[in-house]
């Protein structure tokens, strides 16, 4: 045996007992193994992952967003300067607000795919309803941080499309003069609007956003992206006995005693 | 109802209840829902603006060309948080907002009053009282923010004459701010003005809507 495929074989053990530590006290392979596996269709199959693609892009997000953070200053005569500093002067500053920029962008392309994909193929209907209508609501969600985040950039290409879109929300019955000024911070467009675009954009939506994103993946595996809820338990169960068959077969002739249940990795 | 609770309750206990949740609620709700909600009750029900109501100069009426529009920019203080006029007395090294605004000038079909072309471009000192009156009524004082969705609005120059016209959606209005075509659905805003005798024109942030409306605060910018 040599040095190398012994310390291969350590490091798998050692891998095999932090899995099991953790599986015993937290469920965590059975937690994964719910969220990783689905059965979809063979063909197709890539139009299944538009969802995935959409968290991705939101996750890309929040950790180049809280990258941003770093150097931006929400103030009327500090924020263009101090986006010129990341876009000239800090580390791949360009990079990371290219991302925070251009995953913003591609972010709303794909949800609408996304969308589509669920409308063409009746994604919408009973018993994932719910799931649709939570999805409209992380639509709207990010619509509006999108928004607001325009106008963190303070300058004249954020500003006016700003304006343009609260004038627009302006025009709302009853509410959209009192919406708007709540937004403004006042009656004119001032330092208090980028404030509050900021509070907004950084802390009120993103944390607004993060349970919707939870209940929108509970409803999704409760349910399942493809097929009734009966066909996909089948399935699972399905699944579940086979992998279970393997390991009884495996562990039978290695003459161990079947301690748990073990993730495919494990079992290498 | 009350003998199907597991848990019954009395009229008083209910009572209590509504009482101390309708305290508690409030107590949790209001200091933070006003917090937020500041400005909006500022607005509407203290009648405040964040502008305040002065006269502020414009430009000289000899600036303004018989044969096309001038935009003067106002740079009106900005009484908005850290820019409040408290704070930028007491604060450290902080420097007052303004909200600059654009603002349009023209004569009226182009027609200046006579005495403009004597003044020349010297910015004259004063100008008498009758002269005051005469170049009031000739001049347009107008907002450069699009009566449709508020973008800044310019001065472009055709073969016959020109045209004002917005970039963001294409409305467009005439040398006196009138309607002529695209989204708007009224002419450009005017601002509430006056001429002085030190023959400047100084404008209020508001807009002089005309008729028994009298005026309004501009919204947004």
């Amino acid at each position: 045996m040599g040095a190398i495929s012994k310390a291969r074989s350590q490091a798998a053990d050692a891998g095999k007992f932090v899995a099991d530590w953790m599986e015993h006290r937290a469920g965590v392979i059975t937690i994964m193994e719910h969220f990783l596996y689905e059965p979809v269709p063979k063909r197709g199959a890539w139009i299944y992952t538009l969802g995935s693609a959409t968290l991705f892009l939101i996750t890309l997000q929040f950790l180049t967003g809280i990258l941003l953070l770093f150097y931006y200053v929400p103030t009327t005569d500090h924020a263009w300067n101090s986006i010129y500093y990341i876009m000239n002067e800090a580390y791949f500053g360009t990079l990371i607000r290219g991302i925070h920029y251009w995953s913003a962008n591609f972010l709303l392309a794909v949800i609408g795919l996304h969308m589509a994909q669920v409308f063409f193929s009746g994604g919408y209907k009973a018993p994932r309803e719910l799931n649709w209508i939570v999805g409209v609501v992380l639509l709207l969600l990010v619509v509006i941080i999108a928004f607001t985040g325009y106008a963190l950039r303070w300058d004249q290409d954020g500003l006016w499309a700003t304006v343009v879109g609260m004038k627009i929300g302006s025009y709302s019955p009853f509410v959209g003069a009192y919406t708007i000024q709540f937004l403004m911070g006042g009656d004119t467009i001032g330092p208090a609007t980028l404030s509050r675009f900021f509070a907004i954009h950084v802390w009120l939506l993103p944390a607004a956003l993060a349970p919707f994103i939870g209940i929108h993946l509970y409803l999704l595996r409760r349910h399942g992206v493809f097929g009734d809820e009966m066909e996909y338990r089948e399935r699972m169960a399905k699944l579940q006995e086979r992998q279970r068959l393997e390991e009884y077969e495996e562990y039978e002739d290695d003459g161990e005693p079947y301690v748990g249940r073990r993730d495919r990795a494990d079992r290498d | 109802m009350a003998e199907l609770q597991k848990d019954p309750m009395t009229r008083g206990d209910f009572l209590g209840f509504g009482v101390l949740g309708t305290i508690v609620g409030a107590l949790l709700t209001i200091p933070p829902a006003a917090f937020i909600l500041g400005p909006v009750i500022d607005v509407n029900v203290r009648g405040e603006s964040d502008v305040p109501d002065d006269w502020f100069r414009a430009g000289h009426v000899s600036e303004v060309p018989p044969d096309e529009p001038k935009a003067f920019v106002v740079a009106f203080p900005l009484n908005q948080v850290y820019s409040e006029r408290q704070v930028i007395e007491e604060g450290v090294d902080t420097q007052e907002q303004t909200l600059r605004n654009a603002i349009w000038t023209s004569w009226k079909d182009l027609k200046p009053p006579g005495f403009i072309a004597e003044l020349g471009q010297n910015r004259t000192p004063g100008i008498s009282r009758e002269q005051v009156i005469e170049a009031q009524g000739a001049l347009n004082v107008l907002s450069s923010s699009c009566a449709h969705l508020g973008c800044p609005v310019r001065w472009l120059v055709k073969e016959d004459g020109g045209e004002f016209l917005c970039p963001c959606h294409g409305g467009i209005y005439d040398i006196n701010g009138a309607y002529v075509g695209g989204p708007p659905p009224r002419g450009m805003y005017r601002y509430t003005y006056e001429v002085r005798e030190d023959g400047y024109i100084y404008v209020k942030h508001e807009f002089d809507v005309g008729g028994d409306k009298g005026s309004q605060k501009p919204f947004v910018i």
